[in-house]
């Protein structure tokens, strides 16, 4: 079956009344996983882009065809154990799934989430990451890019912006020895849609899914632009999709001529203001995590 | 048949929640908790209980392990102490809120600065308001009883709330005594299985839990968790009485009235310091004074109307409190039994401060706080903090 067709035949888990931002990727990568991981599913999402636009439900309705909850920022990860240790002790095969932003991934909720990791508890975690608070108007979260400037790292005669790199949540989780760590992007939905239906088959372990979203209105620019502004993200090597199954690192999407990295960064607002030496300074980065990548995935492949 | 055993403290919290047959349990070890948390793996590694455990990084990850694990549907039980539960406040008021029947010892420890290890319950009353239901206990017996009992209070269908079973670190979770324990057939009979339809997380029947939530449910759903703390002392109430006809332990439920009939004077207290409390009373008596003793057990609910009906026509009443309340210059008891008996005719009541980060709150301590009691039933004037039960030895 083609892909369209496949996905036309998965009922759609979230409300048709929920809508986020025009030209929000978040929304459609998250309406994609759940259409994939299907009726079977218990889904939190703490507080954040997908909690605000209330999947999650308001007053006495709900969101979702699923049971869905609205867990704390920091404790995604650990109420899913709960869920999960219990329907494995009943002997219930449910997918016990987060759908989180990287502020309740990569910071308050980190400890949970490593917790978990380590435990080897059989949930599956979805992180999307649009590098900030955004739901709240974009402060900075240990996921924002070097430069980028955010409300609470702003751009003025003394200061020029984020001061520190990303933090490489995908590679931390990786080095967690979890049984599926996978990134996703999507402007390549057919690798997307691959790794949520290989995350589902997946019983060994814990699952982490990080999916390099974008925000058409903390980002700065125009909401139709929403894909091609991940797909630049993807082309200039700023968003490398791999996957690391079992311990074995691979390539999903090899980027042998990348984009020049100002494409990239001249194309939204939060960067209009990078001086050369912060450019050169973010494709110091991007190189290094780049070759670093290679070499894992010829060592360890 | 019951037999008995010489446990400590700790060990009677394990084995009373065992008999429980809680599905999962999450809990992170803290002094002076750690050996309950200890003899619980080793009862599971043992197969001696078929819970499934969780070992979170975090108290902040155990209750929310648990929090996930009831919601999911099944029976549940933890424990901490003092910074423990401090960092597990946001899920912990949650899981009230959330109508959870939890059931978590709170193995009472001072809270730091200056650090400490040492007993007090300073941290159980410190989240009094958090809207979990909170009982104090005096001896081991008790912990494990109350650790029976808590199961049954706690996912009582009228109830539906968390609930915390508080001892003294140390005084209580460290220091044997003999401790009858019922067989696992005698508790089965008692506690009924748990089977929540109120909230609950299931691809079969798929609610959303917790959805953002405008102030006039909030309001609503605030009025029918104070009235399920109402229904509480009912079933609190009933939980001690059936327990009592089938295991011959009575507690008296919400207070526990000691020498009380024709008491003029009356101390109140509040878990394991009340030993030393009863053998001063005795003492007093010796000497011809009508002293009694008023132990608080269930602090959340608060017992007003038991409360006023056993302090109501006293000559003075003497409040000791192992914690303070910052800003009042006296306990945190005192201020509830000042507001339960606001509407009866001024009694002279004292404000008592002592053993605090584990001291040693004596049979001298306590009869010196009966003399002040007498002496301010006298003269009428109490002054306005409180007295401090100061063990001089060695400072």
């Amino acid at each position: 079956m083609r892909l369209p067709e496949k996905m036309s035949s998965y009922e759609d888990m979230v409300g048709p009344g929920i809508t986020a931002c025009s030209g929000c990727n978040v929304e459609l990568s998250m309406r994609t996983a759940l259409q994939i991981l299907g009726p079977n599913t218990i889904v939190a999402v703490p507080p954040g882009c997908m909690g605000g636009v209330q999947s999650v439900g308001w007053a006495d309705k709900t969101g979702m065809k699923i049971p869905v909850f609205f867990p704390l920022l920091d404790n995604t990860a650990s109420m899913l154990t709960g869920i999960k240790k219990y329907y494995e002790r009943v002997g219930r095969d449910v997918n016990v799934v987060a759908f989180a932003g990287d502020g309740a991934s990569a910071d308050a909720g980190f400890q949970a989430l490593s917790g978990a990791a380590e435990r080897g508890d059989n949930i599956i975690y979805i992180c999307y990451d649009n590098e900030g608070y955004m739901n709240t108007g974009f402060q900075r979260s240990s996921s924002t890019s070097l430069g980028s400037w955010t409300s609470t790292t702003p751009v003025g005669e003394a200061a020029e912006g984020k001061s520190s790199h990303k933090k490489d949540m995908p590679m931390i989780m990786a080095m967690h020895d979890i049984a599926y760590m996978a990134t996703a992007s999507p402007a390549y939905m057919p690798d997307l849609i691959r790794k949520i239906e290989k995350a589902k088959t997946i019983k060994d372990g814990l699952v982490y899914i990080h999916i390099y979203n974008s925000c058409t209105t903390g980002w700065g620019y125009p909401s139709e632009k929403s894909i091609d502004i991940v797909r630049k993200g993807v082309k200039s090597r700023f968003m490398p999709i791999y996957e690391v199954d079992h311990g074995k690192f691979k390539l999903n999407v090899d980027i042998k001529d990348p984009i020049p990295l100002k494409d990239y960064l001249g194309s939204m607002k939060k960067y209009k203001h990078l001086s050369d030496h912060q450019v050169d300074q973010l494709q110091e980065y991007v190189d290094e995590k780049w070759n670093n990548l290679k070499t894992l995935c010829e060592v360890m492949g | 048949m019951s037999k008995k055993q010489v446990l400590n403290g700790n060990h009677a919290a394990a084995i009373g929640a065992l008999l429980a047959k809680p599905d999962v349990v999450a809990a992170y070890p803290i002094t002076p908790q750690t050996p309950l948390v200890e003899y619980f793996s080793q009862y599971v590694a043992d197969g001696v209980m078929d819970s499934t455990i969780v070992e979170p990084e975090s108290e902040h990850s155990a209750m929310s392990v648990l929090t996930g694990a009831s919601l999911a549907g099944a029976r549940t039980f933890t424990a901490t102490s003092s910074q423990g539960l401090s960092l597990m406040f946001e899920p912990y008021f949650r899981a009230s809120t959330m109508r959870l029947p939890i059931v978590m010892n709170i193995v009472n420890r001072e809270m730091i600065s200056p650090q400490t290890v040492w007993g007090g319950p300073q941290d159980s009353l410190t989240v009094r308001d958090a809207g979990w239901l909170q009982i104090y206990v005096e001896d081991n017996q008790e912990i494990l009883d109350m650790n029976i009992q808590a199961f049954k209070i706690a996912e009582h269908k009228d109830v539906l709330l968390p609930i915390n079973i508080c001892y003294d670190g140390f005084y209580l979770s460290h220091m044997t005594e003999g401790v009858e324990v019922p067989t696992q057939e005698e508790v089965a009979d008692f506690i009924p299985p748990y089977n929540p339809t109120h909230v609950r997380l299931d691809p079969e029947t798929p609610m959303a839990v917790d959805p953002l939530t405008p102030g006039n449910y909030l309001q609503y759903y605030r009025e029918l968790h104070m009235t399920a703390m109402d229904n509480a002392k009912r079933v609190i109430k009933e939980v001690n009485d059936e327990f009592a006809a089938k295991f011959g332990r009575d507690y008296f439920g919400l207070v526990e009235p000691y020498k009380m009939d024709d008491a003029e004077y009356v101390l109140v207290t509040l878990g394991s310091l009340t030993g030393s409390a009863r053998i001063a009373v005795d003492k007093a008596r010796e000497n011809g004074v009508k002293v009694g003793l008023v132990k608080i057990r269930c602090l959340r609910p608060f017992p007003k109307n038991e409360v006023i009906e056993l302090l109501a026509g006293r000559k003075a009443i003497g409040v000791i409190d192992r914690n303070v309340s910052f800003g009042w210059h006296t306990g945190i008891v005192y201020q509830e039994i000042k507001s339960a008996t606001s509407t009866l005719e001024a009694v002279p009541t004292v404000p008592f401060i002592g053993g605090l980060g584990g001291e040693d709150l004596t049979t001298e301590l306590m009869s010196e706080a009966i003399e002040k009691v007498l002496e301010v039933a006298d003269s009428g004037q109490v002054e306005n903090k409180a007295h401090w039960l100061i063990n001089t030895k060695g400072r």
